[in-house]
């Protein structure tokens, strides 16, 4: 062992430098069994788990409130710093264009179409709004939604619609999520999508649709191709008739008074957004729901 | 080369660095700390500051500017504890050539090597855990540390003998 007695023999050994004959020596000594022991318990330690998603999301995160700070104390010295003021806002901005959520709105009684990063197409119905993060968007296609709206997904990676009452993830294409106050729908158009609500967790494929209102799951077909709402109207498969009213606020940005006189019933039809008069009509009347209408533009549900 | 035009500014890319050597480098902290979340807070800050400098760290200098500045972190992190590894064993039996007597006790074994591991230096805990679980190369973690090939090599010899004189008595 003379001429193996220096002090990096053992690391030799291990990346397999040692020669031969040196080799068959060291296994000829006691601290061979020892080290080689040693060496194979140490091999089947791991360490612990990495969840790499977390710790980028996490160093987003990092990156994102570091540039608040910045902006911050930069505004606190703005008459000594006006020049580092204004190069750290427009540092701010190049920032934002990556790391900020980005977010889409449709105010009442008006529809908005946009392009995600990935080409996927959304349609946003009255009264309702997106947000998401632009950066990473292929990675992570995650977003939430308050209100209703239309999706046309690009073929890639799961794609998340985050909303109060459910999440929808998506397996395949075209599909619209409704998540109001007390009611929720999912209707699929084309391909797959799988609805997550509390316990509920559902597949839907295409012409299939769910309704979850007054704590009841309806699941119903469709023969429509589009929602209804993106070709001025709104149609409704045993919706109550509270949601028909809301919806009727949305379209057309008016208040509806004297809800208190509603009772609970469900409404199947559709009304034009078009036509407020004739909207009116078709929903009141066929409910035997008793209004009135007048020159400005306020509708009041009488007791019936 | 057309790496040298690529440049981490750019969101694609900060995010495939990120996926290539986060991990390593949370363990590379990690073999040294002993604290997961420790050794994550400093990879993430590493990769904040590489963000921040994206525009001035040429892609082909990323990886060693990513070690530097994990290994300064470490150091500059002032409240910093003697801890003790907790690895996670794993099912695979080991060790059947060996007396009955040995694989008897070799859980036992086990965690008295964990805690012979815990007792070494830190310089010698890093590069042994680098090599036998990372399975880096001398050479890389000679790269990773900014130190010589020949120093990896005595830290490596160093950590071994240390570990068998610890456990020396555990086996009489």
């Amino acid at each position: 062992m003379e001429h193996q007695n220096n002090d990096t023999y053992l690391a030799k050994w291990l990346s397999g430098e040692m020669s031969d004959e040196q080799l068959m020596e060291f296994k000829k000594t006691p601290a061979y069994a020892d080290y080689k022991f040693l060496i194979d318990v140490t091999d089947g330690l791991q360490t612990p788990d990495y969840d790499q998603q977390k710790n980028f999301n996490a160093t987003l995160e990092k990156i994102n409130t570091q540039q608040e700070e910045k902006i911050t104390k930069v505004r606190a010295f703005i008459p000594s710093w006006a020049y580092a003021a204004a190069a750290a806002v427009v540092l701010f901005f190049g920032y934002s264009f990556f790391f900020q959520k980005t977010s889409f709105q449709a105010q009442l009684a008006e529809q908005t179409s946009f392009n995600l990063p990935d080409g996927s197409e959304v349609l946003l119905n009255a009264g309702s709004e997106i947000t998401f993060n632009s950066f990473n968007w292929n990675n992570n296609r995650t977003l939430n939604l308050t209100g209703e709206a239309y999706f046309k997904v690009k073929k890639g990676s799961k794609f998340t619609v985050v909303t109060k009452k459910g999440t929808v993830a998506v397996l395949g294409t075209q599909f619209t999520v409704n998540s109001r106050k007390g009611f929720y729908n999912v209707t699929c158009f084309e391909g797959k999508v799988k609805v997550t609500s509390g316990k509920l967790s559902q597949l839907l494929t295409s012409g299939n649709a769910i309704t979850i209102q007054d704590n009841s799951v309806v699941p119903y077909t469709t023969t429509e191709t589009v929602p209804s709402w993106t070709t001025q109207e709104s149609s409704f498969n045993e919706v109550a008739i509270y949601q028909v009213i809301t919806e009727l606020e949305r379209q057309y940005n008016i208040t509806i008074l004297g809800k208190e006189h509603l009772k609970p019933a469900y409404f199947s039809g559709r009304f034009s957004h078009t036509n407020l008069q004739q909207a009116l009509t078709t929903v009141f009347d066929t409910m035997e729901i008793r209004y009135t209408f007048d020159a400005n533009s306020d509708v009041r549900i009488q007791k019936y | 080369m057309p790496d040298s035009r690529k440049s981490v500014c750019e969101q694609r890319i900060f995010e495939e660095v990120f996926n290539t050597y986060s991990k390593t480098i949370r363990n590379f902290i990690y073999y040294k700390c002993g604290d997961t979340a420790q050794a994550e807070d400093l990879t993430q800050d590493a990769f904040v500051k590489l963000w921040n400098n994206c525009t001035k760290v040429p892609f082909d200098k990323v990886k060693s500017y990513l070690y530097t500045l994990a290994n300064n972190a470490f150091l500059n992190e002032v409240a910093h504890k003697k801890v003790v590894l907790k690895h996670q064993k794993s099912v695979t039996s080991i060790a059947t050539h060996e007396s009955p007597e040995f694989i008897y006790r070799e859980k036992e074994f086990k965690g008295e090597l964990e805690r012979a591991i815990a007792n070494l230096t830190e310089k010698q805990r890093q590069v042994f855990l680098l090599n036998r679980i990372e399975n880096k190369k001398y050479k890389e973690i000679a790269e990773m540390l900014n130190i010589s090939v020949k120093a990896v090599e005595k830290r490596m010899h160093g950590a071994l003998v240390s570990l068998r004189s610890e456990i020396e008595h555990f086996k009489k």
